[in-house]
């Protein structure tokens, strides 16, 4: 388990986080722009250090304990074991991409092998060149590359794909779910872009004016938060396996505890991805139609029915152990007698697919 | 009729300030450089006072404070037994002080131009300040450091006013070429000027014209 604890005085006003993470997978950290994302990050990695603008602190990783106010522990940022990938990547511009991911392998008793880290980033063909040659997307890989290279216990990604174009960005991120499949290095990444998040996140921390003011799995803190989506209504998130490719119809078969079809190309079998579904596109019957356009209906058992900012009845139900939301009228309700405990079935389309 | 003395002590004395100026230099350029602490400007201003006072003036303090009742004097006196005032040592002690802000500036500049965030991301990869400061600061200062060692050397070889308040124009010990120049046209010599002056003028320009295509092969390297 990952501890954070910072009460610290910003310019503008006092940083005041108190979180903890998983310590596995990829933590989000959302929030508008100068909500203080990048300051935890700085405390987190002993980059800021003003003697008299902290309060208190406490940080462990794991029971080593990282800051600590009380006991007056401040471990100096080069033996935190914190890596960091900046949105700037801050390659050393005086060395080659060889020297630049070796620094860090240099200066710590790493157990990884860059051989392998080098193929699957696909830097080989890099490794003579200086930054300045490379172009913004391989500029960040070999930042992360770099980054891993030096065994961190956690990983910091500050909005890396932030200044790179539409392409490099769907390029990298592949790379980013790479280090959490393959490394399992814990990692908190900092981004604006909703998209990324829905994709990338297995937690996450939504933080305002300095504060964290909520967290949770990513499927959760959707249907919780509506506004993290974006979305008009409610929004969820489906995890799914492939488990067929239907070429002819350009369907693809999935398991998410029910079989479900969705319309996508470029898909292979086993293959993980995250479904994002609005609520509103999801409707209920009492049993399966026999002639409708639309492919899936599974059953489902109603789990909560509240009502939602518009009037509008907001129905949770389990699909096999994942939630999904449904916005239904009062009068539907009432006519197909939903209520809570309640065996259903439920049609939507599939087509928000974010990976 | 060229006599070679007054070369060579120039150029010892260049020699010695500039390698004294690093010594000293390099680490109140990064303190410079890297502080918030706001004695900064101060010290900024005091290592800047011999880019505007004539060096009479500072020549003339220099005099007082090099003579064996002087503040350096005084110290100097427990180290040796030898007077500072007229002696070549005082001439280096001078001339560090002198050519101090053509030394400390670009290296303050270039480490300045290194930032903070590069090193930040040393940090994070476990190089702490001193293998930061030995492999990335010092590589990327390097253009830094040549202007500084040139400027340094040249401005020490162009020495007039200091030198001639507290040299003392002893033969072989503290004689040096811009004032054999001056004191052969003092007394018309004016080949014998012209000798040293020609030679001062195509060493200058041969020693910036080098650094400058130097600078040019770094820059296109960093």
């Amino acid at each position: 388990m990952i501890e954070v604890n910072y009460k610290y005085k910003l310019k503008n006003f006092l940083l005041d986080v108190s979180f903890t993470m998983p310590e596995s997978g990829i933590t989000v950290l959302f929030g508008p722009s100068g909500s203080g994302k990048t300051s935890v990050l700085n405390l987190m990695s002993g980059l800021i250090n003003k003697k008299n603008a902290e309060i208190n602190s406490k940080f462990i990783i794991n029971n080593r304990v990282i800051d600590d106010s009380i006991n007056g522990v401040k471990l100096e940022p080069w033996v935190r074991k914190i890596a960091y990938v900046f949105q700037d990547h801050r390659l050393f511009p005086h060395m080659t991409t060889k020297d630049n991911i070796l620094f860090g392998y240099k200066r710590c008793e790493s157990k990884l092998n860059p051989e392998e880290l080098i193929e699957k980033f696909k830097i080989k063909e890099l490794l003579e060149q200086f930054p300045e040659q490379l172009s913004g997307g391989q500029k960040q890989r070999v930042s992360m590359v770099r980054a891993l290279l030096s065994q961190p216990e956690l990983l910091i990604l500050d909005e890396p794909l932030a200044a790179l174009d539409y392409k490099s960005r769907q390029e990298l991120l592949p790379y980013i779910e790479c280090i959490h499949k393959e490394l399992d290095i814990p990692m908190i990444y900092v981004s604006h872009d909703i998209k990324e998040v829905l994709r990338l996140a297995n937690y996450i921390l939504i933080m305002d004016k300095g504060m964290v003011v909520d967290q949770g799995d990513i499927a959760d803190l959707c249907i919780s938060q509506p506004l993290l989506t974006q979305e008009e209504g409610a929004s969820f998130i489906l995890e799914a396996t492939v488990t067929q490719i239907v070429e002819e119809d350009k369907l693809v078969e999935l398991d998410c505890g029910e079989k479900i079809l969705i319309t996508a190309e470029n898909m292979q079998p086993n293959q993980k991805i995250r479904l994002l579904i609005h609520a509103r596109d999801v409707s209920l019957c009492l049993s399966p139609p026999q002639n409708s356009s639309i492919l899936n209906c599974v059953p489902i058992r109603i789990d909560d029915v509240e009502t939602d900012a518009n009037g509008k009845l907001r129905v949770l139900a389990k699909i096999g152990k994942q939630t999904l939301v449904s916005l239904i009228s009062h009068r539907s309700a009432r006519q197909l007698k939903v209520e809570k405990g309640r065996d259903m079935y439920a049609q939507f389309k599939a087509t928000a697919m974010i990976k | 009729m060229i006599e070679l003395s007054p070369i060579l002590v120039t150029l010892k004395l260049a020699t010695y300030t500039t390698i004294i100026l690093l010594i000293i230099g390099t680490p109140l350029a990064w303190w410079l450089a890297s502080t918030s602490s706001k004695f900064k400007v101060i010290i900024e201003s005091v290592v800047a006072l011999p880019l505007v006072l004539p060096p009479t003036v500072l020549g003339f303090y220099l005099l007082l404070a090099l003579s064996p009742d002087g503040f350096i004097g005084q110290i100097w006196s427990y180290v040796s037994s030898t007077p500072l005032s007229f002696s070549f040592t005082g001439l280096v002690i001078g001339s560090v002080i002198y050519s101090m802000p053509f030394v400390v500036q670009p290296l303050q500049a270039s480490f300045e131009m290194v930032g903070k965030p590069i090193q930040q991301a040393a940090y994070t990869l476990g190089a702490n300040s001193f293998d930061t400061f030995r492999n990335i600061v010092l590589p990327l200062s390097s253009r830094g450091f040549l202007v500084a060692i040139t400027l340094g050397f040249a401005h020490t070889v162009g020495e007039f006013g200091v030198v001639l308040m507290i040299g003392g124009n002893i033969p072989e010990v503290t004689q040096v070429l811009s004032i054999i120049i001056y004191d052969h046209v003092e007394v018309l010599e004016y080949t014998q000027a012209h000798y040293y002056s020609i030679g001062l003028l195509v060493f200058s320009f041969v020693i910036l014209f080098l650094t400058y295509s130097l600078n040019r092969k770094l820059m296109v390297r960093i």
